[in-house]
């Protein structure tokens, strides 16, 4: 189960509204690269993960990344309070104001609305774990995208925050992905699934030329 | 910053610590010195969390409901309209 605290992991204060870099960071909620794909992608490929590791970790990081969705939700209210209509058409921020006022909703800064079809769990531990670590690294790009377009250090901070966490996520999925490979077969990696075939370990697989 | 600010970010860096070896011990479960340290960083962020809440209200339905829990400001609130 889950559990609410009623605090950020790492603190949001923004003191300039500034709709453009709303439009811009928003799609680090609802976007390709965004916390809602990697936490809905980890939550989700828990479930078939092979060794305890793997399920803590991926349990972990998943409840993690629902922690970066709701900063990147206070940033995103955050930035688009007090506007006025001249502000919302300036900055170009009229074509999601005409959608969703100032409510914040998962979408890509292009305007694509979420999809699951940003994610997948293949029920194959290799697998998921790849796509795992390029997940990790296409939002971290995505971060330094932000960075590079965004000034205010009432938000870069926070931006930053997250940009480091993509890294070390990356470093313990590619941790899990060594104690996988370790537990498995070496000549076998690609050949077995242990989260569907049974005999693909490696203790199982030595007991079986035992017995031969 | 706000005296409930300061309390505020002491306890999210010592529950930041933990939570960071929480995840170093999924890949590397036998490390004692490290599990110490986690040992050590939640006993002190349980501390702070008790002293946190006495002051300024509960921070999860197991601490408080009610008014207790709807009064002090949510994550997301601005710092002028914090109550």
């Amino acid at each position: 189960m889950f559990q609410y605290e009623k605090k950020l992991q790492y603190p949001v204060n923004i003191k300039n509204p500034n709709p453009k870099y709303a439009q811009i960071i928003i799609s680090q909620f609802g976007g390709p690269d965004g916390e809602l794909a990697a936490s809905l992608r980890y939550l989700s490929q828990r479930f078939s993960m092979p060794y305890p590791e793997l399920k803590g970790l991926l349990t972990d990081i998943g409840t993690e990344e629902l922690a970066h969705l709701e900063m990147i939700g206070a940033i995103v209210y955050q930035l688009t309070r007090n506007l006025t209509i001249d502000e919302i058409k300036k900055s170009g921020f009229d074509t999601y104001f005409v959608d969703h006022t100032t409510g914040v909703y998962p979408v890509a800064a292009s305007g694509a609305p979420f999809t699951a079809a940003y994610l997948q769990s293949k029920g194959d531990v290799i697998t998921d774990l790849h796509e795992d670590l390029a997940a990790e690294q296409k939002a971290r790009t995505t971060y330094d995208n932000i960075l590079r377009l965004v000034d205010d250090p009432d938000v870069r901070e926070p931006i930053k925050f997250l940009r480091e966490r993509e890294i070390v996520h990356y470093q313990r999925f590619g941790e899990g992905l060594r104690l996988a490979t370790d537990k498995m077969n070496e000549k076998n990696f690609y050949a077995f699934n242990p989260s569907f075939d049974v005999q693909c370990n490696k203790n199982c697989f030595r007991r079986d030329n035992m017995k031969k | 910053m706000t005296d409930r600010e300061t309390l505020l970010k002491k306890l999210s860096a010592l529950q930041f610590a933990a939570w960071e070896l929480h995840l170093y011990l999924d890949t590397h479960p036998d490390d004692c010195d490290a599990l110490e340290l986690q040992k050590k960083y939640n006993c002190k962020s349980k501390e702070l969390a008790e002293l946190f809440e006495s002051k300024y209200g509960t921070l999860n339905h197991m601490s408080g409901s009610g008014e207790m829990w709807l009064k002090n400001p949510w994550p997301w609130d601005i710092k002028e309209c914090a109550i």
